[in-house]
């Protein structure tokens, strides 16, 4: 796993986390972070903080929006 | 590390493995939010899994026709109970399905565990004790109704297998 300090990412940056089930989310740090919270609760009953989950993330092959597949 | 893209999994010292199935005109298929495959739930000691289960079921697909569970074993540290939760047609929406193919059961010794157990064996195991429960609970077979019972039919229930 990799963590990512917030102070050294840029305000664009990208990145990604993906869950066991196959769903991922892509976007800024909040966006990730809301959608995998959100995720992770209402699918498989796991609570996360926000720097659990960003220690998750990888960074993204390219920017966009959160694509939650579930 | 190509571990980084494996992502989140659920963890916790027991968890639930929910088998979502459906009937696919006279057909039993799997589903379930990210497709046909197991979908695993995390599970703690505030609620009971059955009710556990059946609320991350009603909250991601709707009121469940049945939930029924069905057997348990390990899974490395932790210990996994199958749940076989059965919805209707009209719950399935745009989620991926796929037909079940019958499968060999996986035989424990007379005090020890199988050496392994793979998913379309526990599904197995859950869909024989499904059919025997179909004929013996009235409760189950009011729920299910005759075209379960027909699809469950060719399903040999499984404290049965041994007078075959």
């Amino acid at each position: 796993m990799t963590a990512r300090p917030e102070q050294n990412a840029p305000m664009s940056h990208s990145i990604r986390v993906r869950c066991g089930c196959g769903w991922e989310a892509t976007g800024t740090k909040d966006e990730v972070v809301s959608a995998t919270a959100e995720h992770g609760e209402r699918v498989h009953n796991m609570r996360a903080s926000r720097d659990e989950i960003l220690a998750m993330a990888i960074e993204a092959d390219a920017p966009g929006d959160v694509e939650p597949r579930a | 590390m190509a571990d980084e893209l494996e992502g989140i999994h659920v963890a916790g010292p027991v968890r639930a493995e929910i088998f979502l199935v459906w009937l696919d005109a006279d057909r039993i298929a799997l589903t379930g939010p990210d497709g046909a495959r197991p979908w695993l739930v995390q599970l703690d000691d505030l609620e009971h899994p059955v009710e556990t289960v059946a609320r991350i079921v009603r909250g991601v697909v709707g009121e469940p026709l049945l939930v029924h569970s069905t057997s348990w074993r390990r899974d490395g540290a932790a210990v996994l109970l199958s749940f076989l939760v059965v919805i209707a047609p009209d719950q399935v929406g745009e989620m991926d399905s796929a037909p079940i193919r019958r499968a060999q059961l996986a035989r424990s010794e007379v005090a020890r565990a199988p050496a392994a157990i793979g998913g379309s064996q526990v599904l197995e195991h859950a869909l024989r004790h499904l059919a025997w429960l179909a004929e013996d609970d009235p409760v189950v077979a009011a729920r299910l109704g005759p075209k379960w019972r027909a699809a469950l039919a060719g399903y040999v229930p499984e404290p049965f297998r041994s007078f075959a």
